[in-house]
Parts: C-alpha cells; sequence; structure tokens
C-alpha cells in the first residue's frame, strides 16, 4: 500500500493535475470542476480544435501534450479508466475552432464509447467533430480480436504531427483524414520484465519468473500473449524491429520516426541501450533513421517494461514533426 | 396540442412514471446485471431518473415536450457513470431533437426520435440487434413506433413497449456478443439483458402500467 506516495487512492489524479496545472500555469489551464486541461496559446490560424484524453496513470499522456502545437484540450479519466462523455463533450465546447474539433482516441471499448457519446452530443449541439483512432499495437493483431489493436505509443507521434498541421490552418476534413492515414503506418510493440503496482492494493498486475519477460505488454498491465526468456537485449529489440518493420514496410521514399518509450521503471541507462540497439538493426536493413524520442513518453503507473513505435514518415510528416512545440512534456 | 399528440404535462407524467418503475424494479435490475455484468445498472439507471428529476422540476410551466426530455438528456450523459446510462441519454437526446419546438409528441416525431436514438446508440456502441444489449429491446420498439406513426401516441407507445418486452425475452436465450457480459460466454444465457429491460420499462411508463407489460418482472 505504501509503494506511492499519495494522501489516498482516490487523491491521486486530482491531486497530480492540480500540481501540473500549478507547474505548468504559464502553457495550461485546469478546469477541475469539468475535469480537462486547456492550452493558454494556440496558433492564431487554427480552424480545429485538437481533443484527446483517456485514463490516468500514463503520464506525461495526456496532459503533457496539451499546448501550443499539439492538442488544445486533455480529458484525463481516473487510473487506467476513460474520461466520462461529460469532461470530453464540455472540453470540446471550450475548444472547438470555426471547423470543430477531432477527437484523438486510443482504441480502447471504453474510451471508444465515452468519445462517441461525446460526439454524438456535439453533433446535437451543431459542432463538426470527427475522430481519429490510433490502434498501433501489433501484438493484438488478430483476425481472433474482434476489437481490433490497441492504441498506445504512437498517440504522441500523432498528436505532435496532427497539432503541427492544425496549426497551418488545415481544414477539418483533410486534418481527420491525414490522421487517419498516419495511424495506419504506426506500429508498436512493447515488453516488461516486471508489472506495475496496483495503487488500491499495492500488488503487482502479474508476477513473473526471473530471468522471463511479457512480450507483447498494453498500458494497464494486461497480460501479453506470450512470455519469453529475458535474454540479451539486442536480440530482444531486433525481433521486436524486424516485426514492427514487417508490418510498417517504409517504401522507398520514406524513412521513420521512431519513440522508445519508457514504461514508468526503465531507466534512461537502459532506454538508451535500447535505442542503440534499434539504430543498429535499422542501419543492418538499410531503412533510414529520421528523428528519435527517447524516454518516458506513454508510461503504465511503475511498469518495468518498454515500447518501440515505428512510423513511416515521408518529407511533410517530417516537416509538421519538426515544427515548434511547446507543451510540458515536449518542446522543440 | 391536439389528441394526436403527447402534451409537455404527459411527458413529463411519463418521465415521472418511467423513475417509479426504475425505483420499483432496481433490485431486480441489479440481480440481473449481477448475473450478467458489474452489477451496476440499476443503481446507475436510478441515478438517472434521480438526477433528471431535478432538472424536471426547474423547467418553467410551459415547458413542451422537448424541454421535459431534454432535461432527462442531460440528466443521463451528464449525471451517470459506466456506459449503459449515458446510452439512455442518447435516446433521450434524440426523442427531445425530434418532438421539436411544438407543444406535441405526435406518434411521428415518436418514430423519428426512436430512430435517430437507436441510430445513434449503435454508432457508439456498435452492436447490433443479437448482441444481448438494449438495442435488442430499442430496435423493435422503434420499428414499432414507426408502424404506428399515425396512430394516437398511446397506442403507438403500447406497440413499442409490447415490442421492446419481446426483444427483452429474446436476449434471454442470446449469448453476449457486446458488453461485459460478453465475457462469461453461455453463462450469461437465460438472463434478459438489463438494459433491454431498462429500454422496455421506458416505453411502458409511457404506455400503460409497468406491470400489465412486464411480465417477466412479476413473474414469481
Amino acid at each position: 500500500m505504501a509503494r506511492y506516495f499519495e494522501n489516498g487512492t482516490g487523491d491521486l489524479v486530482s491531486d497530480a493535475l492540480s500540481g501540473f496545472a500549478r507547474a505548468h500555469a504559464d502553457l495550461v489551464r485546469y478546469d477541475s470542476a469539468n475535469g480537462y486541461v486547456t492550452a493558454r496559446h494556440t496558433a492564431p490560424g487554427r480552424r480545429v480544435g485538437l481533443l484527446s484524453g483517456g485514463g490516468s496513470g500514463h503520464e506525461p499522456l495526456h496532459a503533457g501534450y496539451v499546448g501550443a502545437g499539439m492538442l488544445d484540450a486533455a480529458c484525463p479519466g481516473r487510473i487506467f479508466a476513460s474520461p466520462h462523455n461529460r469532461q470530453i463533450f464540455r472540453a470540446s465546447l471550450a475548444v472547438a475552432g470555426p471547423e470543430g474539433v477531432l477527437h484523438i482516441v486510443k482504441n480502447y471499448t471504453g474510451d471508444r464509447i465515452n468519445f462517441g457519446i461525446a460526439a454524438e452530443r456535439l453533433a446535437d449541439a451543431g459542432i463538426t467533430c470527427s475522430r481519429v483512432l490510433v490502434d498501433d499495437d501489433l501484438a493484438t493483431e488478430s483476425e481472433s480480436i474482434a476489437a481490433g489493436r490497441r492504441g498506445t505509443g504512437a498517440t504522441v507521434l500523432l498528436e505532435k504531427v496532427l497539432g503541427a498541421a492544425a496549426d497551418t490552418g488545415m481544414g477539418h476534413g483533410r486534418l481527420a483524414e491525414l490522421g487517419t492515414a498516419l495511424a495506419g503506418r504506426c506500429r508498436t510493440l512493447a515488453a516488461a520484465s516486471a508489472a506495475h503496482h496496483s495503487p488500491a492494493t499495492g500488488e503487482p498486475a502479474f508476477v513473473l519468473p526471473a530471468g522471463e519477460l511479457e512480450y507483447g505488454v498494453g498500458i494497464h498491465g494486461e497480460r501479453a500473449a506470450r512470455t519469453r526468456d529475458q535474454g540479451q537485449v539486442g536480440d530482444l529489440v531486433e525481433e521486436m524491429t524486424g516485426a514492427l518493420l514487417d508490418a510498417v514496410r517504409p517504401g522507398p521514399e520514406e524513412s521513420v520516426v521512431v519513440l522508445v518509450n519508457g514504461l514508468g521503471s526503465v531507466t534512461a541507462l537502459e532506454l538508451y541501450g535500447i535505442f542503440g540497439e534499434l539504430g543498429r538493426v535499422l542501419d543492418d536493413r538499410g531503412v533510414r533513421l529520421a528523428r528519435q524520442l527517447v524516454g518516458d513518453y506513454v508510461t503504465a503507473l511503475d511498469m518495468r517494461g518498454f515500447s518501440l513505435t515505428l512510423m513511416a514518415a515521408d518529407e511533410a510528416t517530417l516537416n509538421f514533426y519538426d515544427a515548434p512545440v511547446h507543451t510540458p512534456a515536449l518542446r522543440w | 396540442m391536439t389528441s394526436n399528440a403527447l402534451d409537455g404535462a404527459r411527458t413529463r407524467e411519463w418521465a415521472e412514471r418511467f423513475a417509479a418503475s426504475v425505483y420499483a424494479t432496481e433490485a431486480e435490475l441489479t440481480a440481473l446485471d449481477q448475473q450478467a455484468g458489474d452489477g451496476d445498472f440499476g443503481a446507475n439507471l436510478a441515478a438517472g431518473v434521480g438526477a433528471a428529476a431535478l432538472l424536471l422540476d426547474r423547467a418553467a410551466d410551459s415547458a413542451g415536450p422537448a424541454e421535459y426530455l431534454g432535461a432527462m438528456a442531460t440528466a443521463f450523459l451528464d449525471e451517470v457513470g459506466g456506459t449503459s446510462g449515458p446510452l439512455f441519454g442518447l435516446l433521450f437526446q434524440a426523442l427531445s431533437r425530434a418532438a421539436g419546438a411544438g407543444s406535441g409528441l405526435t406518434a411521428d416525431a415518436l418514430a423519428t426520435g426512436a430512430a435517430q436514438g437507436l441510430a445513434a446508440i449503435r454508432r457508439v456502441g456498435d452492436a447490433a440487434p443479437g448482441d444481448k444489449t438494449l438495442v435488442d429491446a430499442l430496435a423493435p420498439a422503434a420499428a414499432a413506433l414507426r408502424t404506428a406513426q399515425d396512430a394516437p401516441p398511446a397506442t403507438a407507445l403500447a406497440a413499442a413497449a409490447d415490442g421492446a418486452w419481446l426483444g427483452v425475452r429474446e436476449t434471454a436465450s442470446q449469448a453476449a456478443r457486446m458488453g461485459r457480459a460478453s465475457y462469461l460466454g453461455e453463462r450469461a444465457t437465460g438472463v434478459p439483458d438489463p438494459g433491454a429491460v431498462g429500454v422496455a420499462l421506458f416505453f411502458a411508463s409511457a404506455a400503460g402500467t409497468v406491470r400489465s407489460l412486464a411480465p417477466h418482472l412479476t413473474d414469481g
């Protein structure tokens, strides 16, 4: 129970959001009554409000990406639980542009339903709303999984690119098309050597024998489809990268943007080692590495694991990626 | 208003009768949901009608059907947790919009609202008839309303309630493919879907007494 530094399990999220808003008061505003975070500064030419959200416990997702050049609003739910449709509806009303609002939604049943209900309410209120579904998790690609692939790390890359595109004044339809096309150009795989601990019980979500890891974990402590020997990290990264490249298949005019993401309890020392191995695999296969992010961007509380995301990118995508961004968790 | 339309007062009476039927059956709804879901559906529906009561009280004396149905929509969409409760909110929102600015709710408007509510719920939840969800009661109710669109509202709503209860009975023989009950597979078979029961209660509350139209809730 005493693992997390907190006042009580019910307070973790609201306490964190209050602190977050104060720490980044120059960038964001937190509406605690309605449960959403909005950006203080957005490009004047933006015609479509960009909004995302989902369960808490994945910090810096989602509120960390609210700000100039990225999201206009984020709706955090309780830990690993979808936000309520009321939060999404009110936040959408607050940030809708002259061409409405675009929801960036990770593919989980609860998120889909709650964002979907909010979208129906927005339609009733006469506000244009559409959805980009992020479904990048290669581990959940199977004919037998009717719910489709889960949404994970690619969310950050999509939010960055769509934010820059929205800043150019891109219209609603083109923005939604771009997002859907990009989501199809991203895949992610994750592996973990130890589960996260539940804030409610202090217990790990699952227990692995020493020297083994879960291959294909999600970001909510779901167990993977298979367990494998941990082995050398180079072999592990080679297997993961190979599977990702087979799925993404960057074209001759494309390079890849890479996200090496810690899931909460993996050190920077390890993450850079993992990135080094990933770079070597790309070099060996003649794939151009265009940009990279290495660090904790989409976490799963204190899970000891990491995810690799590849996004196949053309020149236009890279230009959007390179555009300036200033949010609490991403800045260049 | 004409005899072919429900006025504001009758619409409000419908909402209040629905609330009474939810309170009267909350324990049965909870028991159903415990067998096939996570057990909070009765409480969520009761919270919705409770929140709606406060908003109904705030409506002006001259409020029409759209305003009362809109109050129900806001209550269920804003104040109810889980997913089934807010989906009821979408039905009420569509009915409110179909009622329009007029002072009377016709059978034709009811048919339009139910069809649009059904469409919205299906878009959001990806559920089809046969998946053992509230869609299995709402789809036949909407179809019955469309067939009876030229009848007086009471006749149309009685047909809708009959259709909804038949749908509820069908759900008892189905295995769930959507929602939490889907994880139970065949184990949920034999239990009607509580969301479908909720839809049937709503139409039955308008049509007449709940008990005469809710045989499975009075058996035993």
